[in-house]
């Protein structure tokens, strides 16, 4: 019975001509939007966990502290919660930062009558605050500290890039749903062209006591197929798109995303997005059916 | 085998309402050969649909080989269909396909065994002597030999009921003898027969009990 239902299957994609291979196309096109969108989404995503690795909060400090006593101020630090490292910097070491940064005119530092510069305590925030309420309360905990003078820094741009990220997600999957919708419904009419087609069989079919799910489980394979095909097409074309552009981005990923390269869809991703054509092909057979069945 | 009881059917409804069948009652036993006459419109064919509930009555009960059509349930059908094997006056074979693959065709939608499949289509068309064609297509076919090959069709299931709706309305008279010969041999095999005609020369010429419509009622049972 297996054969003979894959082989009416085989039979309907045959008879489906333009229409199926339209149906093809445009479940590849939505399914290489969706693609694309996910791809983007992926690799900004990885941008943002890595920025949120290098959030850093900056406690400035009354007065410098002896250096047997910097253990117990970064204890009574990290005691206020929330934070993952914590880094004493000396009046001396915030000195010689400015001077690395001015480069040649150094030597303007080195006029001053007493180094201006606070030490500090570089403060990097667990996962759980980073992120611009987290940051807040950590801000607020550190400056109630008495030895903090003033605290700066936070996640907000960050915020900002995953706020993006999220938004560019939620537009992929619109876009991705509209196309998708459409791609079900020429799949529908793929089908439904088909089952015109096959009436005379079909009537037979009933006739001669055949069940329903005989009589439907071809058209809804047909669709199927055509989604397995049509996913793995628009595999192919990211795949392509991605060898083309990749290369081109290795330059500018570093400077904007701080990304050193870019990466493409894992095998599960992979093989989820040829089962969403799958699924979407399907979906288009078995709503033929049960429109032809009404 | 059959058993209709004031069994009534009625299209539409207020002024445009047609009683196709009105109050009709009788049986048919099993083995029986069972001519159904009428003039063209009498209600022969929707009775016929009836028996392999592809209409639904709209008063009056059915019973067919053991199935009570009335309460059966749309899911139910084919398993009653599987047991009738149904004939027409158009013999609806299927183009693209061979007279061979027609006929295994029923076979493999059923799900018969595939090391079945060959021998009993074959069995089949020897049993309507279309052997020699199983390998035409159906537009190479006479109508004789078409109507053939819808009986091969028909009985390959090995029905335990044949419903012949008019198969020799498009036929000549020694065709239309043929597909009768062959009717009645399947009958003497085992098989129940409903046979369908219009055609009075017919109905003299198988002498056997007749059912006669007229507008729906069933005038006559004789024979």
């Amino acid at each position: 019975m297996l054969s003979f239902l894959l082989n009416e299957a085989f039979r309907d994609l045959r008879r489906a001509g333009r229409v199926g291979v339209s149906a093809i196309l445009l479940i590849a096109l939505s399914l290489a939007a969706l693609g694309g969108f996910w791809l983007l989404s992926l690799n900004l995503g990885r941008a943002v966990a890595q920025w949120r690795d290098r959030v850093r909060i900056v406690a400035y400090l009354r007065d410098e502290v002896p250096p047997g006593q910097v253990d117990d101020l970064l204890g009574r630090i990290e005691g206020v919660g929330g934070i993952q490292r914590v880094r004493y910097v000396s009046k001396n070491e915030a000195l010689q930062v400015v001077k690395r940064a001015l480069g040649r005119q150094a030597d303007v530092a080195d006029q001053l009558p007493r180094n201006p510069l606070p030490a500090s305590v570089e403060v990097t925030p667990d996962p759980a605050h980073a992120t611009p309420d987290g940051n807040r309360e950590l801000v607020q905990r550190l400056a109630a500290l008495p030895e903090v003078d003033d605290v700066q820094g936070g996640a907000h741009w960050v915020e900002g890039l995953a706020q993006f990220q999220r938004l560019f997600q939620l537009v992929g999957l619109g876009v991705g749903a509209v196309l998708a919708l459409a791609a079900i419904l020429t799949v529908t009419t793929a089908t439904t062209l088909v089952l015109h087609l096959r009436r005379d069989e079909m009537e037979i079919m009933r006739l001669v006591g055949a069940t329903e799910s005989v009589i439907r489980l071809p058209r809804v394979l047909q669709g199927l197929a055509q989604g397995l095909f049509a996913g793995t097409l628009a595999l192919a074309v990211l795949e392509v798109a991605f060898a083309l552009v990749a290369p081109r981005l290795e330059l500018l990923l570093p400077v904007t995303l701080g990304l050193s390269r870019a990466v493409f869809l894992s095998i599960p991703q992979m093989l989820a997005l040829i089962g969403g054509g799958a699924t979407l092909g399907a979906m288009g057979g078995l709503l033929a059916t049960r429109q032809a069945a009404a | 085998m059959i058993r209709l009881d004031g069994v009534s059917r009625v299209f539409g409804a207020g002024p445009s309402r047609v009683p196709a069948l009105t109050d009709v009652t009788f049986g048919v036993d099993k083995g029986e050969f069972v001519v159904l006459t009428g003039a063209s419109g009498a209600g022969k064919t929707t009775l016929l649909r009836l028996l392999y509930r592809d209409e639904r009555p709209t008063e009056g009960a059915i019973e067919v080989a053991g199935f009570d059509l009335r309460a059966m349930r749309r899911r139910d059908v084919p398993r009653l269909r599987r047991s009738i094997g149904v004939v027409f006056q158009d013999a609806k074979l299927l183009a693209g396909r061979t007279v061979f693959e027609n006929v295994a065709f029923v076979l493999r939608v059923l799900g018969t065994p595939r090391r079945e499949i060959t021998p009993r289509a074959f069995a089949a068309l020897k049993a309507v002597g279309l052997t020699a064609r199983a390998q035409a297509d159906p537009h190479q076919l006479s109508q004789g030999e078409a109507q053939r090959a819808s009986l091969a069709r028909a009985i390959v299931k090995s029905p335990a009921l044949l419903i012949a709706d008019e198969p020799t309305g498009n036929l000549d008279e020694d065709m239309a003898e043929e597909i009768l010969a062959i009717v009645k041999d399947f009958w003497t095999r085992g098989t129940t027969v409903l046979f369908a005609t219009h055609q009075s020369k017919l109905v003299t010429l198988l002498k056997r009990r007749t059912l006669r419509l007229e507008h729906g009622l069933l005038v006559k049972d004789e024979g």
